[in-house]
């Protein structure tokens, strides 16, 4: 257990450092703060346009870093053998991808903190007061977050930084559209009917998190609801992180 | 005591080590010689766990390298060594520190005195990425002997760094000696293995052509001329079989 704390630690560290991620958050901080001006023209619909606009964007951003960060994970470390000075202390492929998958997954849950509280400011100097339906929404996404570093690390135990990234975004894009596809083969034939079928129960539904329109047009979200989400999260993070850690033993470095 | 018997190993149905046989006693300075690509990289990298052997067994201490106690007492230079830019080289050292089990609360003091035996000590709080190759490669060796391990493997310690570097390293390398810890070492520096290995062993296309006292192999000569010997034969009884 404290191997996985100190990967968590060292990993935390040297993701925050990073110069490119402090660019990608300054520029995040930006965009929300110009939400201000974006809803002062939108006709006295202030709150729904900042609302809208900055959940959307803190999601982007927080997708840009993730990927930015885990795509290289753990196959940067096997390019530059940096894993070779790991692997060869008393350390095992679990300990080191739960480690990294911690510190990592603190690292962006900082960012999307710091993001949050720019937006929860701006709607409070709006007028909108506490936001606690938006803060159900981050949540979420913390969720997806975390669901997704998982993602990443499986790819980035086989995959080049690239790949993984690439593997990453269409995971996400498919994940956002399993209802839509399903849809789409319903009347289409048996064979494409249960290929689409496999794919849904393969790739995680990551519209499960996404309540950004829910929350902008003023609905309640359910804690039962939340609850699901994270445990729904947890499951594939942990069948998934189980996957990379198979990988990863089975690698003649 | 490392003991080596029999281990192959091959990638993409190339044999890289093919019955190699070996046993090093404990507390001595072995150097590991061979021509590029003979299997030396290979042969640490099994003895330390990161590749499993195709087969043969391989005991440190009566422990194989991949269980975590045997771990604990191993510490593993590889060549041309990598670290993490963002981090200072007092923080990576307590991280690699940090991972077992009797170095895990070493108080600040005892990593600055390793820094300060590898000589860079005045460079701990500055960022890795601003390390020259050869501060690189005393960092390396600085993580490799971080837990005041029994068996320290060096896979081209001496690279990379400048004549008054290589001393110092020679140096530490004698000091460790004298701690009664094991050395096994990589090099291409055959002058630098004469002057501080008790024994070495000498691998050509994976197949071990000598292993046993460097002065008995020497026998006159310098290390050089003998190894370069040893090889040139070694590729000419190989294109007769052919």
């Amino acid at each position: 257990m404290k191997n996985i704390f100190v990967i968590a630690k060292n990993t935390f560290r040297a993701a925050i450092r990073d110069r490119i991620l402090h660019g990608i958050l300054v520029f995040a901080l930006l965009f929300i703060l110009f939400t201000i001006f974006l809803g002062s023209i939108s006709l006295g619909e202030d709150l729904m346009v900042i609302r809208s606009i900055g959940l959307a964007g803190m999601y982007l951003f927080g997708m840009i870093i993730t990927i930015f960060l885990a795509s290289s994970l753990i196959s940067l470390e096997i390019e530059r053998r940096t894993l070779y000075l790991i692997l060869s202390k008393p350390v095992s492929a679990t300990e080191l991808i739960l480690g990294k998958f911690v510190g990592l997954f603190a690292a962006i849950a900082l960012i999307t903190i710091c993001m949050s509280a720019v937006y929860l400011g701006v709607v409070w100097y709006k007028g909108g007061g506490f936001d606690a339906a938006s803060l159900a929404s981050i949540v979420l996404q913390l969720f997806e977050t975390g669901l997704f570093i998982a993602i990443i690390t499986l790819f980035s135990t086989f995959a080049t930084p690239f790949a993984a990234a690439m593997y990453g975004i269409l995971v996400l894009y498919i994940g956002h559209s399993l209802s839509i596809l399903l849809q789409y083969v319903q009347y289409r034939g048996a064979a494409l009917n249960t290929a689409a079928h496999i794919v849904y129960y393969i790739v995680p539904n990551l519209e499960k998190f996404n309540v950004r329109n829910i929350v902008v047009h003023d609905m309640p979200v359910s804690v039962g609801m939340i609850a699901l989400a994270g445990l729904y999260a947890a499951l594939y993070a942990i069948v998934l992180l189980y996957l990379a850690k198979h990988v990863l033993g089975k690698k003649d470095l | 005591m490392i003991e080596i018997r029999n281990i192959r190993k091959s990638y993409g149905g190339y044999p890289v080590v093919d019955d190699l046989s070996l046993t090093v006693k404990s507390g001595h300075v072995f150097g590991f010689l061979g021509p590029n690509g003979a299997g030396k990289t290979t042969t640490i990298k099994m003895l330390v766990g990161l590749v499993r052997a195709d087969g043969g067994t391989i005991k440190i201490d009566g422990r194989e390298p991949h269980e975590q106690a045997c771990r604990e007492q191993v510490g593993f230079m590889p060549e041309d060594p990598y670290f993490y830019d963002r981090l200072t080289g007092m923080e990576f050292l307590m991280f690699c520190g940090q991972l077992f089990k009797k170095s895990y609360r070493k108080p600040e003091r005892e990593y600055g005195e390793i820094l300060k035996l590898v000589g860079i000590h005045d460079a701990r709080d500055q960022m890795i990425a601003t390390y020259s190759k050869g501060m690189k490669q005393r960092l390396g060796f600085a993580q490799a002997i971080v837990n005041d391990p029994a068996h320290v493997f060096l896979d081209e310690p001496l690279d990379g760094l400048d004549p008054i570097g290589r001393r110092e390293i020679k140096d530490i390398i004698k000091k460790l000696h004298a701690d009664g810890k094991t050395v096994f070492f990589n090099s291409h520096v055959l002058a630098d293995v004469e002057e501080i290995c008790h024994e070495i062993g000498i691998i050509h296309k994976g197949r071990l052509v000598y292993a046993g006292d460097v002065k008995q192999f020497c026998n006159g000569r310098t290390l050089e001329e003998k190894f370069v010997m040893a090889i040139g034969q070694e590729r000419n009884s190989s294109m007769l079989t052919l």
